[in-house]
């Protein structure tokens, strides 16, 4: 038996050693660090023990609740959703007979796929090209059809800011929920449907009795996924409109970069960066109580 | 024979093996960092410094400026970094005083550069309060008016702007009988925006300042929460009047590409650059219509109640303490200083030595950037003042963008500014 536990913990002990390596000793590190009034100009002398007077200063300080809106609302829960049921469209039609019927299954599955494959930062200076206020291909069929009469400033008009941002976010992103739903839609039994349709069911029907909770625990994991993945998200935002114009766009990700590489002041962003490990940390909680499980008891 | 191959090829191997590590030895080999984007001209340079040089080797590295200072200030906090760093003026004190630039001051004194250091400008951003040398001023510039000479005739404009209301005035009568954007400049917000400059020289030729010195040595704002709003509304009636097209506020640097664009092609009258961006405005112009005379003209900027003004800006070049050669790498800063690099490689750039600036021929183009020399001040109390420059910027640039674009009202946004500054200038002074 101790053997046994000594084996056990033997083979544990390599994984334990990187994650305290590279994930445990940066976390305490800059759970200090965020403590201290650390600068970029200082990082020779060090910094000042200032308790929790950087926490104090964001959590109070007009800027947090604007960024911690635009983090949760904008970034997260519109493109999250647009990307759930775009993702659905999607798949529904992938799964169509009619592409099928058509022929045009693969090359429609290869298309949806392109974007998927475009790194996030050609992403974004791909559609700033296309959206440029004077040379952009967007403004200029506006103007040509004359829809808008000056061009438009997508990334830094408040108006379409956070859509256009949304929007090169959803693009990038769409083909891994539309693959995955595509995936469990065709797990789907076609006897299924079949007996609903004979039972005089309607298309709508069927969809919402039988595909929809078929697709439901594919949808809770995409859903939990895709927030841990876009709520901590800098690239998009960052490049496309540098958190601006003014701070119209600033989210947690880039105040922790604009304080920490602007503004020279690595405790305040190093609070920050806590501060969002923590709300991130909520989503894992709600990941192990809600999704780990059923995903255990499948496998079983 | 197969046995004497192999014995031949034994032999060539060891003799490698041993000659190799002494003649690696005998070559040192230096790192420069550079920000600009004549990488090919720097590089034909640095070929010419190898062949004088024939135990160095130079590898050139290039980063944008915007991730300049944070790079190199990681890197040689850790003992890392380039031997030779390309730096702005302003940057070069808290760089010393971080400890992440040599002190040159043996050096200097042991091999002058060119004509002797005192005939550098810009000498005390190099140099701290106790006398050291942080950085050999390299280049030097200022920011002037550029004009399209045939559309302020086609706007009935004879002659230039004289004060900031005719620039204002004559911006929207160039947009009035031309249809196109008179003074088309940059709105954007980013950290190293061009508004910041635009707003400090309004605020100078005004006689006000972000940053002032007071007679008992301590640091100060000299601006209140009006004139910060006055600056705002003053840039942000030619977004609201048209004259300056909204698109602009998606332009952060006076090298957008839309405004370049927009001066080459006709499409925008006015503008203000430093003089690497115009000499590009006219190679463009003269790529698109060889043969034509140039349709440009620079000027000064306009005057406000007390001065017209601009900054005496450039770059310098710091030695990084962690670098193993400190004598070829301020060889190599020396050569970098000289004559030759200014007339035959890096042409964009005005040298900082006195004596050689002299000797620059001002195209007519270019003598509106002359005369606005005359005008220029050093930043001088924002880089010895307590608040990093880069924050006042990165703040100044955001309150900016957020009142031009309507995010906050002029007011809101001058206060917050205020505010920040006055804390960034606490927080250091602590």
């Amino acid at each position: 038996m101790r053997g046994e536990r000594l084996f056990i913990a033997g083979m544990l002990a390599p994984a334990f050693v990187v994650l305290a390596l590279f994930y445990a000793y940066p976390t305490l590190q800059n759970l200090l660090v965020s403590f201290t009034d650390l600068s970029l100009l200082g990082l020779k002398r060090g910094g000042n023990w200032v308790g929790l007077d950087n926490y104090r200063e964001f959590l109070t300080g007009p800027e947090f609740r604007h960024v911690l809106f635009n983090t949760v609302v904008w970034l997260t829960a519109l493109s999250v959703a647009l990307r759930l049921l775009m993702g659905l469209g999607i798949a529904l039609l992938l799964d169509s007979a009619l592409l099928r019927r058509w022929r045009l299954s693969t090359i429609a599955k290869v298309a949806v796929l392109m974007p998927w494959a475009t790194p996030p930062i050609v992403a974004v200076v791909v559609w700033r090209w296309m959206l440029e206020p004077q040379n952009g291909i967007v403004n200029a069929v506006l103007r040509n059809l004359h829809i808008v009469d000056d061009p438009v400033a997508f990334f830094a008009d408040l108006r379409t800011v956070w859509p256009s941002v949304v929007m090169v976010i959803v693009w990038n992103t769409v083909p891994i929920v539309a693959v995955s739903l595509l995936a469990s839609l065709q797990s789907i039994p076609d006897e299924l449907n079949e007996a609903a349709a004979l039972d005089g069911a309607s298309r709508l029907q069927q969809f919402r009795y039988i595909t929809l909770p078929f697709l439901m625990p594919t949808i809770v994991v995409l859903t939990l996924m895709s927030v841990f993945w876009t709520f901590n998200n800098f690239v998009y935002v960052w490049l496309a409109t540098g958190a601006g114009p003014g701070t119209f766009t600033n989210v947690l990700a880039t105040e922790i970069y604009i304080k920490a590489f602007v503004d020279f002041r690595l405790g305040y962003s190093s609070a920050v960066g806590i501060v969002m490990a923590l709300v991130m940390a909520g989503f894992g909680v709600a990941y192990y109580r809600f999704v780990a499980p059923r995903e255990l008891k499948e496998g079983m | 024979m197969r046995n004497l191959l192999v014995k031949a090829a034994a032999l060539v191997i060891a003799a490698a093996i041993a000659i190799g590590p002494a003649w690696a030895q005998g070559t040192v080999n230096l790192t420069f960092r550079f920000n600009d984007t004549e990488e090919k001209e720097l590089r034909a340079a640095l070929d010419q410094f190898e062949k004088q040089n024939p135990g160095i080797k130079v590898t050139l590295q290039r980063i944008g400026w915007r991730d300049a200072r944070d790079q190199y200030l990681r890197e040689a906090a850790v003992g890392q970094g380039p031997d030779v760093v390309h730096v702005a003026q302003v940057w070069v004190k808290e760089i010393g005083q971080a400890g992440a630039a040599l002190p040159l001051n043996d050096l200097v004194k042991s091999s002058p550069p060119g004509s002797g250091f005192t005939d550098f400008m810009a000498q005390e951003l190099a140099q701290t309060k106790d006398g050291k040398i942080f950085g050999l001023p390299w280049t030097t510039d200022t920011w002037a008016m550029v004009y399209r000479t045939d559309l302020l005739k086609e706007a009935g404009i004879d002659k230039l702007p004289d004060t900031w209301t005719q620039l204002h005035d004559d911006s929207a009568q160039v947009k009035k009988r031309t249809g196109k954007t008179g003074f088309g400049f940059p709105a954007g917000g980013s950290s190293s925006g061009a508004i910041w400059f635009l707003a400090n020289f309004y605020w100078w030729s005004n006689g006000k300042a972000m940053v002032v010195q007071k007679p008992d040595g301590t640091y100060g704002m000299n601006l209140t929460v009006a004139d910060i709003a006055d600056c705002m509304h003053y840039f942000k009636s030619f977004l609201t009047e048209g004259h300056n097209p909204t698109s602009n506020l998606s332009a952060s640097d006076a090298h957008d590409p839309a405004i370049l664009q927009a001066l080459v092609t006709g499409q925008q009258a006015m503008a203000a650059m430093p003089p690497n961006t115009y000499k590009q405005v006219l190679e463009m112009y003269t790529a698109a219509n060889p043969g034509k005379p140039l349709p440009f003209v620079s000027g000064p900027f306009p005057k406000g109640s007390v001065t017209r003004s601009s900054m005496i800006g450039g770059r310098m070049l710091v030695i990084n303490p962690n670098s193993k050669h400190p004598q070829e790498a301020w060889k190599l800063v020396k050569f970098l200083a000289s004559e030759p690099i200014f007339t035959q490689y890096y042409t964009t750039q005005f040298p900082a030595q006195r004596s050689l600036l002299k000797n620059v021929n001002w195209s007519p183009e270019l003598k509106g950037f002359a005369e606005q020399l005359g005008y220029a001040r050093t930043w001088g109390p924002y880089s010895d003042g307590p608040a990093p420059i880069g924050a006042m910027w990165n703040a100044t640039g955001r309150a900016f963008s957020a009142a031009l674009s309507g995010q906050r009202s002029e007011q809101d946004a001058a206060q917050e500014l205020l505010q920040a500054v006055s804390k960034l200038m606490q927080n250091r002074a602590q």
